[in-house]
């Protein structure tokens, strides 16, 4: 571990949306014990786009899902705005969600027994809040489906229905808005525009976003690409390029595949660790 | 092949499981039911065979046993057990009495038992100490030897709490109470078992029954036992050649079979009237049974089409699923019938609740019971999952690659069509039933076929109303997003939602027809008694037994009646009466008419005369009756021709035919009376000439008072037992209906599960996602429930305006009962939803949610 280099000191130009310290998940015991976080200290500054990257296994995900409330850390902190989510028992957490987080996931990502305007607007109703109907008609308009309102999902192309998730993610104003690869599933042109929303929506609505993903083109729409590897905040790049990130990424596989090499003629104990 | 089979078995044990249960009940009813009606007969036979004597020697009437009561019962005298005792080969012949309508009195003054009717009435008999021509045996005490001393049954002295040695009322039917000291408790042998239930049973010693109960020396039987080696018909044959004309002879062997006949046909009535409601069970069991095994195919077609792409043919597939069934049958079918002992059990309680007790304790479980029920599970639950295991064949093995496949719907397009048609045709049928008037057995019949019908395309075309009837029925929740959701779900696959329902609304159908049918038959009995009832109080014996007339002396002159005028009756052979008689009515023509108010079609009840009689236009009209003719009738006097003066219609009970109380006393009546009708005086104060009347019925315990509203209540009590006696054997199906709606609950929450992790992500709450849940389990019920009820009212109705003939002439809805089905079936379906609702709200939102 010790070839990795120095952190770089986390730069944030304004308050964090959300932050973590000592993040730390386990998962399974004794042989089967996995550490997918290990003491992850990260911020999410509020208003900007961050994208997280990393191999298959290095805690991307784990990572969104204790920050986003939907899994439990095993020790350390993670706050969203000023809430320790530590503190919350599934109520409290679902409550958080439903206020101050928004979600984007890779697939089945709408019910789909409810029209488009029906989805987008479902986080408020289940809420039992009121419907922004300005926001809502601005949302609507940004994603261009506004004809498509009343449509099932079944009737809707892949980057539609993608475009009316990411609607739904906004439409309840949330602090912190998540997406687990959300273009996972789509063709580059339905990409261009899903990332094109969430871009225009950090620029011309200051919304935070937080998206995972593995894809290089992806993230240089972020304005902060944060890699991970092995449970570790491994580097971080800011205002990326699709070029810079994978050169950042080439550089990354070829210290893994040395790392690799170097634990493979290591005891198996010391793999844990890894 | 088959290693995937068990390992598919394994891994839907839960639902397969529910499934079981399903089966399980189904074939519990249905073993239950043969292993209650096996017990029975055996129990029964039992009884018969260890107490007949040889030969029974009985004075006998033309006459059915049921009119005992109104006629001087036929005897035999000691000459007669004399002649018989001297046969060569009588080892013993003694004589015995038999008399029903002997009530006792428990220690509150009133009689024992309950008011039900001819074969609830007490029994009076003398004792017989010939062990070998015994009826009964002492359960404890000394047999009674004087007329201070009686014997009494052990169930009577249970009930009115007598101990050996206290003293007993004892009403005989001449009207006179004894009050003997009880020295033995007797068993009730057949004399109660067979006979359906007499609620009291008092022994004399034979001198003492004899001047009780008829004349002394006289007996109704005489009970003969055979000398060793002698064998009874050869007996038999001796006694026929020297008993007197009219009196019968028959061994005990006879009288055994006809005891067993006879029990078998009854038996097999009550077999057969509980199997409809097993098969009911079975019905809806193999609805939930198809219902589950189209789910689990669905739920498995990329594990099927897997197979299907590594080499498995259609047929493989096919098997696959029907050795699944058939395991789980096997195993549920064998568990049901254990629960079937448990049922049949169930069943004999529920019978002693609703006043009929059974005798016997062990259970017969014969090798039919077995055969017919692995029968039944077994093949309903292969042909059920026969279609499914079809449709799982032709799951394509591409789809094993592919992300979401399903099995390819076929459109609802024939099934629409085939109900349809059905329903077509039940219209049809109704349409000819309502026509064809005047014979409402024919029309009842195109009724019931219609209702079958009907339910049937109901049941093909719900899925077709499912989708809107849940749009309609979720209105109330339809303003949060939650019963939004609900409803989708529910509407989203209708033909599950509507087989789940199916089930529901099967038994459904049939709880508000029977509400219905139950409602109109009272109603109409409440039109009769107020439209015909014209006296304000009707005095009848305990049992509706004749009384003695000094009831009538006691009441006559009461301050404050108009009138009081009593009925007689006595059996005749009569057109139209069928060959065991039927009985002949006879009243005072001047007084009857303001306390009975019938409608003549024809002449009138003041034209009756002696040598005359009126009858009901129904009996008449099939018979080629009309004023003027000439009828024969064949009385305990003989024959009498009587002249119809009048023909009046049919309401209610007040049929047949009615002649003046000279004549009747001409044919045989005897001086007891079957009613008294007493009518207030215009201004008198009714409830003071009830409590006046009340008094001066003391010295009659048997004599039972009632007023109209009395008189109505008594009828629709009789009515409602039965119909809750009903509703308890449908309440199995009922409960396989409600299972069915946990099986697609759960099996929906687990196919939701990504959506379900997707709603909790977005912030839904467990408590919302269990109202989710429990949502669409209460419009899936509600549904199943509405539109059976609305089926089973509608048929009620059709099936009131067929019986119209048969007197049911108003229809009755009991709005109460009918929303209180609803209610329950709605609890059904929330009580459903609490398991599924739960596995809901605990869904790991993460593993919901991830993408692999």
């Amino acid at each position: 571990m010790t070839e990795n280099p120095p952190l770089p000191e986390p730069i944030t130009t304004t308050a964090p949306a959300a932050r973590t310290h000592g993040l730390t998940k386990i998962y399974g015991e004794g042989d089967t014990r996995v550490t997918a976080l290990d003491s992850v200290d990260i911020e999410l500054g509020a208003g900007k786009f961050t994208a997280i990257m990393g191999p298959s296994g290095s805690g991307k995900s784990t990572l969104m899902h204790c920050t986003a409330g939907l899994d439990k850390a095993t020790s350390g902190e993670v706050f969203i705005g000023d809430v320790d989510l530590s503190k919350l028992n599934d109520k409290g957490l679902t409550k958080l969600r439903r206020e101050s987080v928004g979600f984007v996931f890779q697939s089945f990502n709408l019910v789909p027994t409810l029209n488009a305007r029906e989805n987008i607007t479902l986080p408020m109703d289940i809420a039992g809040r009121k419907v922004d109907t300005e926001w809502f008609d601005t949302v609507v308009d940004t994603i261009g489906l506004r004809d498509r309102l009343t449509h099932k999902p079944a009737e809707l192309s892949g980057g539609q229905q993608q475009r009316v998730a990411c609607a739904r993610a906004l439409a309840s104003r949330p602090a912190i808005v998540f997406a687990d690869e959300p273009t996972g599933n789509l063709d580059s042109r339905s990409s261009a525009e899903v990332l094109g929303f969430l871009r225009r929506s950090v620029d011309e609505f200051g919304q935070t976003i937080v998206m995972v993903t593995h894809d290089p083109s992806a993230a240089a729409y972020a304005d902060r690409v944060v890699f991970l590897a092995d449970g570790h905040v491994v580097d971080e790049l800011l205002d990326p390029t699709a070029d810079s990130v994978l050169d950042r990424m080439k550089r990354f596989e070829l210290q893994t595949a040395a790392a690799a090499q170097q634990t493979n003629s290591e005891p198996p104990s010391a793999q844990a660790g890894a | 092949m088959l290693k995937a089979t068990l390992r598919g078995l394994l891994a839907h044990r839960l639902r397969l499981g529910l499934t079981g249960f399903a089966i399980l009940l189904a074939v519990a009813f249905v073993s239950g039911t043969y292993i209650f009606t096996d017990s029975l007969h055996q129990a029964l036979n039992n009884l018969t065979n260890s107490q007949q004597p040889d030969v029974v020697v009985s004075a006998k009437t033309q006459f059915g046993t049921q009119f005992n009561d109104e006629l001087a019962p036929p005897t035999l005298n000691s000459s007669v057990v004399t002649t018989v005792s001297k046969v060569p080969g009588v080892a013993d012949a003694v004589g015995w009495i038999q008399i029903r309508n002997v009530t006792m009195l428990g220690p509150d003054g009133k009689p024992l038992g309950s008011n039900q009717g001819p074969g609830s009435s007490g029994q009076g008999q003398s004792w017989i100490s010939n062990p070998a021509l015994a009826v009964n045996t002492l359960d404890s005490g000394q047999a009674p030897s004087n007329s201070s001393q009686v014997a009494i049954d052990t169930t009577a002295a249970k009930n009115g709490d007598f101990k050996i040695g206290q003293q007993v009322s004892i009403v005989l039917p001449s009207g006179q109470t004894v009050r003997p000291t009880i020295t033995a408790l007797v068993n009730r042998g057949l004399s109660g078992g067979g006979g359906g239930g007499a609620s009291s049973l008092a022994v004399w010693d034979p001198a003492t029954a004899a001047q009780l109960l008829l004349k002394p020396n006289e007996f109704t039987q005489i009970r003969v036992q055979a000398q060793p080696g002698v064998s009874q018909q050869t007996l038999a044959d001796a006694i026929k050649k020297v008993v007197p004309p009219g009196t019968q002879v028959q061994t005990g062997q006879e009288i055994t079979d006809n005891t067993a006949a006879n029990l078998s046909s009854r038996l097999d009535f009550l077999n057969t009237f509980l199997l409809v409601f097993a098969l009911i069970s079975l019905f809806v069991a193999a609805f939930l049974i198809y219902n589950t095994f189209s789910m689990l195919v669905a739920q498995r077609t990329r594990e099927l089409a897997l197979l299907r792409a590594i080499g498995a043919t259609r047929r493989q597939v096919t098997r696959t699923v029907l050795i699944e069934a058939l395991v789980v049958a096997l195993i549920a079918t064998t568990v049901g019938i254990l629960a079937g002992m448990g049922v049949a059990l169930g069943l004999r309680g529920l019978f002693n609740l609703f006043g009929a007790p059974l005798p016997g304790n062990g259970l017969v479980v014969i090798p039919r019971t077995f055969l017919f029920s692995y029968l039944i599970g077994v093949v309903v639950t292969l042909v059920s999952a026969w279609i499914p295991a079809r449709r799982a064949a032709t799951v394509p093995p591409v789809a094993a690659l592919r992300d979401d496949v399903s099995i390819p719907t076929r459109s609802l397009r024939i099934r629409t069509l085939f109900g349809a048609l059905l329903i077509g045709g039940a219209i049809g049928l109704a349409y000819n039933g309502l026509r064809s008037t005047g014979d409402a057995t024919n029309a009842a019949t195109l009724i019931g076929i219609s209702a079958l019908c009907a339910l049937i395309g109901v049941l093909a075309l719900a899925p077709i109303l499912a989708r809107g009837i849940l749009m309609v029925l979720a209105l109330p929740f339809a303003w949060t997003s939650v019963g939004r959701l609900a409803r989708e779900n529910g509407r989203r696959n209708p033909r599950r939602t509507a087989a789940t329902a199916g089930a529901l609304m099967i038994g459904l159908t049939l709880m508000s027809l029977l509400s219905v049918v139950a409602a109109s038959t009272t109603k109409s009995t409440d039109a009769v008694v107020n439209d015909v009832i014209g006296a304000d109080f009707i005095v009848t014996g305990q049992n509706f037994r004749p009384m003695p007339h000094a009831v009538f002396d006691a009441v006559k002159n009461t301050p404050g009646t108009s009138v009081t005028t009593y009925s007689r009756a006595t059996p005749a052979l009569v057109p139209g009466g069928g060959d065991e008689g039927q009985l002949v009515t006879g009243v005072d023509p001047t007084q009857i008419n303001q306390v009975i108010n019938l409608d003549f079609i024809q002449g009138s009840l003041s034209d009756l005369t002696d040598g005359s009689v009126v009858l009901d236009t129904k009996t008449a009209e099939a018979n080629g009756i009309g004023v003027g003719t000439r009828v024969l009738l064949l009385s305990q006097k003989g024959v009498v021709e009587l002249k119809v003066v009048g023909l009046y219609a049919p309401a209610g009970f007040f049929t047949g035919y009615v002649t003046n109380l000279a004549q009747i006393e001409q044919m045989g009546a005897l001086p007891l009376d079957l009613a008294v009708y007493i009518k207030a005086a215009p201004g008198a104060d009714v409830s003071a000439v009830r409590t006046t009347l009340d008094n001066e019925l003391k010295p009659f315990p048997t004599a039972q008072i009632q007023d109209q509203t009395q008189f109505k209540q008594q009828i629709h009590d009789q009515i409602s037992r039965l119909l809750v006696f009903i509703l308890a054997l449908l309440v199995l199906a009922v409960i396989i209906a409600v299972l069915g709606i946990v099986n697609t609950l759960a099996l929906s929450v687990f196919e939701r599960t990504r959506e379900i992790g997707l709603l909790r992500a977005i912030g839904t709450t467990r408590k919302q996602v269990r109202r989710m849940v429990f949502v669409e389990a209460l419009l899936m019920a509600v549904f199943g429930a509405a539109v059976g009820m609305i089926l089973g009212v509608t048929y009620g109705i059709l099936l009131q305006r067929s019986l119209i003939p048969e007197g049911i002439t108003e229809l009755g809805i009991n709005v109460g009962q009918l929303v209180l089905f609803l209610v329950l079936a709605a609890v059904g379906g929330i009580i459903a939803a609490v398991w599924p609702a739960w596995r809901a709200s605990r869904m790991d939102v993460l593993k919901a949610i991830s993408t692999d």
